[in-house]
């Protein structure tokens, strides 16, 4: 008996050192500077100088004092709203397009996969570029339509909106992930629709979306958490917030009040403030899953 | 079996050495950086010039480790747009650049949230004389922070107006013959736009913008006094906002925005509209004196101070920025990086330091390097450049206002320009905004226990 339990504990102890190297890191590089902002979003910091406690005067003053932080809530907010539901139909859309077989289907598979995997910051300079007013290829296209383009990163509301139509470039990720779903929905389902006599449409309400609702409850997940993350691409391409501060998401103002204005603490605070946002929205989804997510197969 | 198992054993042993010894190697062997000199003390110098001016940079660096034999200066150069960061991380870190150079802007708060080492407690007391009574005073408080020298200009900006002296003609114009008023000058941008058959632009005659800049051409300027004062909703700088507002409506506003986004000159010198035609008469900064020089000397130009307006105006205004060079607290080697910084400023040989403000096409920190024969040389050869110096010796060239948050005023500014010119507020819509904001913050601040 005593055999065994030793036996147990050294192959929990070897897998333990297995994992050891991840462990070691999460806990130094995320679980501690994570319990540290805690602490610190109740303080005065600059990182030099020790920090100073403050209690609840950075919520405060963030809920009840500034507008900025209210702004880029909402505009963050707004993007989530309106790219993760277009998201999920252009990523759907797609995957439906890509399950059709026909000659060269995985070829055309990886071109729309292929700017997923593309950096995002090349991604934004590449934007940067097409989205220009004069020289741009987007304006030049709709030029060829006799439409005349607007500025786009340059006036507002356009300048939002060019960042909704630069986050459907990197759909592809996702358009893999359902068309694996796709994939995995049982052919008898679509043949005993046939033979009942149902159409495509009824097909896709009946069967593919009902099939696909896990797929896309993950994706909807995820692109939530995104979306409230959003940096990058509003950094790169608008680092000032934008016209009229149509691009000043959360993330970006919480980014200049670290490392511009040296508000450490203050940004622990919007960080926190943040995280339970973005708790609170996953757990409405998870809660809501039970309605409309089918395990079924 | 056992001889077999022995093998594996011994040849598993070396693959780990072998791993071992490649990972030693990797991370704990020598300088990412080649050096010179190894025998020498190195001062590490964190940069943000890139393309041609880091060749221009390098041959500074390469001088000064050549004229002596204790230190040697490697530089970096660190792109600016997370350069700041950069350097917190390395102050954290415990492994900062000894040497830096960093936008004026973020001098005082990085000064007062103790980032940095006070220059003048690396000076002798000479160097200290020399430098406060020597220097030109605009240049000199801009690196100032509670009446501490916390960085030392080796390329300060100014703006001005450069003008294509062909296209002035082409319009009837004598290019010498500048107007002496910005309603002037106006009139003269207004005649020499084009547009295509769409009535879209396709040459900017005139366009004033920076308002931080240009408000001292009015009297103004966005300050906070150390009483606590603003003058930041002022009529002066109200009158500088609408004057520009009102021309780029003119103009049209959406026009002068497209027109704008779809100039090739984002990057790189040789690319510069101006020296396409794409504008007549442009705002823009001395270091362009030295570009056209070198990329396009066959273009005739003039470059004018901006005039005042035809009413109360300030001749000669502007606000200096520019890069500063700080030394930060826990640099390891203050002293080596001082002794660069002479070098390059010409604290101690100005004529030396004018060839370094010459390859740069930057602002001298004093007279003395400005009046030394190497750069009154150069400036014959150049003489566009006086404009600038003209301003620099005004008592009408500014310092930015020495507050911790200058950056988070500079957003502000920057914030209620865009606002006004989209038209999404009135300029004094704007600068009311602005003030209310600015104030706000201060109370906030205040209430976190910030002394300032």
């Amino acid at each position: 008996m005593t055999n065994r339990t030793n036996y147990r504990a050294r192959q929990h102890l070897v897998g333990y050192l297995f994992i050891s190297p991840w462990l070691i890191g999460f806990a130094a590089f995320t679980l501690w500077p994570f319990l540290q902002s805690i602490y610190l979003s109740f303080t005065r910091y600059n990182i030099v100088s020790p920090a100073k406690w403050v209690g609840l005067a950075n919520y405060r003053m963030l809920l009840t004092q500034d507008p900025l932080f209210w702004h880029s809530a909402w505009v963050t907010i707004r993007f989530a709203l309106i790219s993760v539901p277009l998201a999920i139909v252009a990523g759907i859309a797609l995957a439906l397009l890509l399950n059709i077989n026909v000659k060269g289907i995985a070829v055309f598979r990886t071109i729309f996969y292929l700017p997923s995997i593309v950096p995002t910051v090349a991604t934004s300079v590449l934007f940067i570029w097409l989205l220009n007013a004069n020289i741009g290829l987007i304006n030049k296209m709709l030029a060829l339509l006799g439409v005349t383009g607007p500025a786009w990163l340059k006036t507002a509301p356009w300048a939002f909106y060019s960042l909704i139509l630069m986050a459907l470039w990197g759909v592809g990720g996702s358009m893999v992930i359902y068309l694996a779903g796709l994939k995995d929905i049982p052919v008898h389902l679509y043949e005993a629709a046939t033979l009942d006599g149902a159409n495509a449409v009824r097909k896709m309400r009946h069967i593919t979306l009902p099939m696909m609702t896990p797929v896309i409850f993950f994706n909807l997940v995820m692109g939530i958490i995104g979306a409230f993350q959003y940096f990058t691409q509003a950094y790169v391409m608008t680092p000032t917030g934008g016209p009229e501060d149509s691009t000043y998401f959360y993330s970006l103002y919480l980014y200049n009040r670290a490392w511009k204005y040296l508000d450490m603490g203050y940004a622990s605070a919007m960080a926190w403030i943040l995280f339970l946002i973005i708790i609170l929205m996953t757990g409405i989804v998870f809660r809501s899953q039970k309605k409309w997510v089918h395990y079924g197969g | 079996m056992a001889v077999s198992n022995s093998v594996s054993k011994y040849r598993r042993l070396a693959l780990w050495c072998l791993a071992l010894a490649v990972t030693v190697i990797v991370f704990a062997s020598g300088h990412s950086t080649p050096r010179k000199y190894p025998e020498r003390k190195v001062v590490r110098f964190w940069h943000r010039w890139q393309g041609d001016w880091e060749k221009q940079v390098q041959k500074i660096v390469d001088a000064f480790n050549q004229s002596q034999t204790e230190y040697e200066v490697v530089a970096v150069s660190v792109p600016g747009s997370g350069a700041d960061a950069k350097f917190i991380l390395g102050v954290i870190g415990g492994d900062p650049p000894d040497l830096m150079s960093m936008g004026s802007g973020a001098v005082p708060n990085m000064a007062a949230n103790g980032f940095l080492t006070p220059l003048d407690t690396l000076m002798t007391p000479a160097e200290h004389k020399a430098f406060f009574d020597e220097s030109y005073p605009a240049i000199r408080d801009t690196g100032m922070y509670r009446g501490h020298c916390y960085g030392i200009t080796i390329g300060a900006d100014l703006m001005a107006l450069y003008v294509n002296c062909k296209q002035l003609r082409d319009a009837g114009f004598d290019p010498d013959n500048f107007p002496k008023t910005m309603q002037g000058v106006e009139e003269m941008g207004t005649k020499l736009n084009q547009h295509d058959k769409d009535g879209h632009l396709t040459r900017l005659g005139f366009l004033l913008t920076d308002i931080a800049y240009n408000s001292h051409l009015f009297g103004g300027g966005f300050y906070v006094k150390e009483d606590g004062t603003l003058e930041l909703d002022t009529p002066q700088n109200e009158r500088a906002l609408e004057t520009m507002v009102n021309y780029r409506k003119k103009v049209g506003l959406e026009e002068v925005l497209r027109f704008q986004a779809g100039l090739n000159d984002i990057e790189g010198a040789a690319s510069w509209a101006f020296m396409h035609g794409d504008l007549s008469i442009t705002y823009d900064g001395q270091w362009r004196v030295e570009e056209l020089r070198k990329f396009k000397p066959e273009l005739e130009y003039r470059v004018y101070p901006v005039p005042p307006p035809k009413e109360n105006g300030t001749p000669l205004g502007g606000l200096v920025g520019g890069n500063y060079m700080i030394v930060p607290v826990s640099g390891k080697q203050k002293q080596g990086a001082w002794e660069f910084l002479k070098f390059w400023t010409g604290l101690d040989n100005p004529d030396r330091a004018a060839t370094f403000y010459n390859m740069g096409g930057w602002l001298p920190y004093s007279p003395a390097v400005a009046k030394s024969p190497t750069f009154q040389k150069w400036l014959k050869e150049n003489p566009q450049f006086q404009a600038f110096l003209d301003i620099l010796a005004s008592p009408n060239c500014k310092p930015p206002p020495p507050i911790a948050n200058l950056q988070f005023l500079n957003d502000l500014i920057t914030h209620a320009e865009d606002q006004a010119s989209q038209g999404a507020e009135t300029p004094k819509q704007a600068l009311a905004e602005l003030e209310k904001k600015f104030k706000e913050e201060r109370d906030k601040r205040r209430a976190l226990g910030y002394d300032e």
